[in-house]
């Protein structure tokens, strides 16, 4: 497919969005404001598991600048929730973490919202609590006692603190592990990682005077936060208005409603419009970081190092609600299997609930976590068996036509070119190159989500075209992309296609930015509204240019028929004359592949769309005192399908790897006994401009059958193999795996000491 | 509540206003002048998405409080560009692919900013040290670094000098 020779797609073309965000001309929702606007803040619970004895809120209501205070008793009883309806927008009589929302308030002023806050009473009786996962799978103690009466998708296996649990089963592991030349077992643990994106959750919201709701908000899932809002609010979702003006980030934190249900409330008791943002307080309190993981593995293999059983169980600690938490534990299942060939595999996933905030799925859910367990795991076989550990694995890949965990025949896999690639760049040969400095290698795959996108391109009398989508630009340049693709298909430049923003009353509906899917799904969904224009502009020109439309094509943006041709803005205000002007719809689903059912239970994510492979390579020192992990050298190789912009490309590897590093060394949401010691952003370390080397990108090309001109999902990938790869690298430098993230220095200066002795 | 008047510069125009003590100069510049480009985010001066410049220093506007810049000379985002023009810092982060969501991008460019008056030809490092107290979740700063070594490679050549010596474009 790269071979074509395109003038638009692949090339590495600024982004549409881009002069707006250098000037601060980029309108976010933070940034939104409206005539008479009320500030609203949300009072929070201090006790991680208590009784609400008793909530006063007259005093705040009767201080001056208070427009309203809500609770739960002043709104509609709603259970809420993706996998689980379990999540209610206020605590009821009960308090299920430290951080859980009892009450609003909307005042005239930040600062009078704040101190009305202050005067609310609620007097607590504690309750005994539950904080660690694996004691919840057991304990007496219940976050939802009355679990089994609430609504959950039928797929869904729940049970007490279990909100969800999954299984990939084939094979038999037993008989295997029986015959296997060595079994290893290990016990992984990482922890909860914030998103971290820079703009915090805001949200505006407007009632109009016949009961509709407008909400100006930073989501990554428009049609999905319109149908949460118009549920909490009680209304018909069409009545509910969703506008994204631009948004800071996400990285998977503004899937699920944040705050815009606050604001929705607020303003409608009040009739006035409602802010409500967010302090980063309130971010690592209580938003959706990567939950906290334990992994165990056991995995047999024969003198050769072939794999020939896993067993394996993660559980996830989704915190008070289930959120992403089943989806996300079972899609470990997936990664726990790896890419990878193993005849016996028997994978298990528990979602449990905590008197802790709510996870979510932070890009590539469940991928690290699992894969820095399966990685890690490769490289102490290796070691153990005396193999390289780059063979490892290229003695275990899956190649083309091979089946995948779930049964499904796998296409387009390219991970031998990825570990090769990847080995080659960082300098495999020389793996230990001075005393305390080591090179590490962690391979994976990843899905491109599927779900719908629907586009509008409108070609304009000036030859130009409009595509309104519901499609929300997070920041990838996915946009850009599937711009780039129409543009291509319409023989137009990049500058002559322009994007309208999103509104869930306007555009047609998109699955969301999620799952690395935007710029594989809307891209699909160009192509298909294009080729409808294609036709309608040939069937105009066939009665201009007196020609067939089989010899027709588009040209420069012109139609152009032999040595006959018309222009697209010609055939635009003909069509505007005679037909009410040009427009498509395109839509685009990702294909489902077939896999084996009777492998799986309980699997909300069966089997994976358009799958991507990749390998990443660093090269690193530590520090025999301090622990410290200097990384000189990071290398990537991505299978991307089709590059459609290399440079946004690289944008999302750089990116992903920075994040990666954070989760391997240094990023941790710390509780102790269920409250959160570092809710700031200086003891919560996300790294800086010093603290990420460059990253090398090679970006693979192997063109899926799905994906606009061959292209795969890209964005989340490079954030799964980060932590895996800096172990096995510390492990060369040192001798010796850390199986629990963050890395940090101190735990690493510790090992080191305790090894000195 | 005991308000103050004051004035200084924004962007090199004279700006008046009534200022309670309390209040940031982020507050100020937001709410009052609708300089929305400055951004918002921890307000304990720890991201940097709300970096401007008094006096030509970079500062976190978040904890700089409005009336500490009484008669100072406050430039944000949106005085960099002028006549449609960008400043050859705006139009390397384009160029370069250094923006993506866009969020911590005024804050990056006002430290990029700040940095490059001060020292016209900084290494790597340097550059990174200086906007080390501004975080970008999205690009892992690479082309970041990138942009801002292009801006200050293009600003030292003699065409951009003259121009600036000409007073045309730029702040």
């Amino acid at each position: 497919m790269s071979a074509r020779n395109f003038r638009v797609a692949g090339q590495r073309l600024p982004r549409m969005d881009g002069i707006g965000k250098v000037t601060g001309k980029h309108v976010y929702a933070a940034d939104f404001t409206l005539a008479g606007m009320l500030f609203g803040k949300i009072l929070r619970s201090t006790r991680a598991h208590a009784l609400i004895r008793r909530l006063d809120t007259s005093r705040a209501a009767a201080m001056p600048g208070v427009r309203a205070v809500i609770t739960a008793a002043d709104i509609p009883a709603v259970r809420f929730g993706q996998a689980v309806r379990d999540t209610t927008v206020f605590a009821l009589d009960r308090v299920l973490f430290m951080g859980h929302p009892i009450a609003a308030v909307a005042a005239v002023s930040l600062e009078i919202a704040v101190q009305a806050l202050a005067a609310i009473d609620v007097d607590y009786e504690d309750l005994p609590a539950v904080f660690d996962m694996e004691a919840a799978l057991k304990s007496a103690v219940l976050v939802h006692p009355e679990w089994a009466t609430y609504k959950a998708l039928p797929i869904i296996a729940r049970s007490g603190n279990i909100s969800g649990r999954a299984r990939i089963k084939a094979g038999d592991v037993e008989a295997a592990f029986a015959g296997a030349h060595r079994v290893y077992e290990h016990r992984f643990t990482t922890a909860l990682q914030h998103p971290g994106y820079t703009e915090p959750r805001a949200a505006v919201a407007d009632w109009d005077a016949n009961g509709n709701v407008t909400v100006w908000t930073g989501t990554q899932l428009p049609f999905d936060t319109q149908n949460t809002l118009a549920e909490i609010l009680d209304l018909p979702s069409s009545r509910v208005r969703v506008i994204v003006p631009g948004i800071g980030g996400g990285f998977g934190g503004k899937l699920r409603i944040g705050v815009e249900h606050f604001a929705a409330l607020l303003a409608r008791k009040t009739a006035r419009p409602v802010r409500v943002i967010t302090t980063s307080e309130e971010e690592l309190t209580h938003s959706y970081p990567r939950q906290a993981t334990v992994v165990t593995l056991k995995t047999g293999v024969d003198r050769d190092g072939h794999l020939l059983a896993r067993q394996g169980r993660i559980v996830l600690d989704c915190g008070a609600y289930a959120g992403s938490g089943p989806a996300t534990a079972a899609i470990a299942l997936q990664v726990l299997a790896g890419p990878y060939k193993t005849a016996a595999l028997a994978l298990e996933s528990f979602a449990v609930y905590t008197n802790k905030g709510t996870s979510g799925s932070f890009r590539g859910p469940a991928g690290p976590m699992a894969n820095f367990a399966v990685e890690s795991q490769m490289d102490m076989i290796a070691a153990d068996l005396g193999l390289d550990p780059l063979e490892i694995r290229l003695r275990n890949i899956v190649h083309e036509g091979d089946r995948g965990p779930s049964g499904e025949v796998l296409r387009a896999v390219s991970i031998e070119e990825c570990l090769r690639r990847a080995a080659a760049a960082i300098g495999w040969d020389d793996r230990k190159p001075a005393p305390g400095r080591g090179k590490g290698i962690a391979c994976g795959w990843w899905m491109t989500t599927g779900g719908s996108s629907g586009v509008y391109v409108k070609i304009n009398p000036d030859g130009s075209a409009t595509l309104v989508s519901g499609a929300v630009e997070i920041g990838t340049g996915a946009i850009t992309g599937a711009s780039q693709i129409l543009a291509e298909e319409l023989s137009l430049d990049l500058a002559d296609i322009s994007v309208t923003g999103v509104d869930t009353q306007a555009a047609p509906y998109d699955y969301g930015a999620q799952g690395s899917r935007t710029a594989f799904s809307v891209g699909n969904a160009c192509l298909a509204a294009a080729a409808d224009l294609r036709r309608q502009m040939f069937a105009i020109a066939a009665a201009q240019l007196d020609a067939p439309v089989e010899a027709m094509v588009l040209r420069d943006k012109h139609v152009v028929a032999g040595d006959k041709s018309i222009s697209i803005a010609e055939v635009a205000r003909i069509s505007r004359l005679s037909g009410g002007g040009l427009i498509a719809h395109g839509t685009a689903i990702s294909p489902s592949p077939a896999y084996d059912p009777g492998r799986l239970e309980n699997h909300p994510l069966p089997a994976w769309n358009t799958p991507s492979f990749h390998a990443h390579a660093v090269d690193l020192s530590v520090d025999p005192d301090t622990g410290t992990v200097d990384i000189h050298r990071y290398v990537v190789a991505q299978d991307v399908g089709f590059a459609i912009n290399p440079t946004y490309i690289e944008g999302q590897i750089e990116g992903g790897v920075a994040q990666g590093i954070g989760q391997a060394l240094s990023e941790e949401i710390v509780y102790q006994d269920g409250k959160v010691m570092n809710a700031n952003l200086t003891d919560y370390k996300m790294p800086t401009a010093l603290d990420v080397p460059d990253i090398e990108s090679i970006l693979v090309e192997c063109a899926s059958v799905a994906g606009p001109y061959g292209a795969k999902g890209v964005g989340e990938p490079p954030c799964i193999e980060p932590p895996a790869a800096i172990a096995n690298a510390i492990a060369a430098a040192t001798g010796f795996w850390l199986p629990s993230l963050p890395m940090t220095a101190e735990k690493i200066a510790r090992e080191l000491r305790a090894r000195r002795k | 509540m005991n308000k103050q008047p004051m004035s200084l510069l924004i962007n090199g125009e004279t700006c008046a206003a009534e200022v309670e003590p309390g209040r940031s100069l982020l507050d100020l510049l937001r709410e009052d002048f609708g300089l929305t480009g400055t951004k918002v985010n921890c307000l304990e001066a720890e991201c940097g998405v709300c970096t401007v410049l008094v006096d030509g220093m970079a500062v976190n506007s978040c904890s700089t409080l409005a009336l500490q810049c009484r008669g100072k000379s406050v430039t944000t985002i949106e005085g960099l560009s002028r006549d449609g023009h960008l400043h050859p810092l705006q139009a390397a982060f384009i160029e370069h692919g250094a923006v993506q969501c866009g969020y911590c991008i005024p804050g990056m460019i006002m430290n990029a900013k700040a940095l490059l008056d001060e020292e016209p030809d900084p290494d790597e490092a340097t550059i990174r040290a200086a906007l080390a107290g501004t975080l970008c979740r999205c690009t892992g700063y690479q082309k970041i670094v990138d942009a801002v070594a292009a801006a200050a490679r293009q600003m030292r050549a003699p065409a951009h000098q003259a121009k600036m010596a000409a007073g045309a474009g730029g702040a």
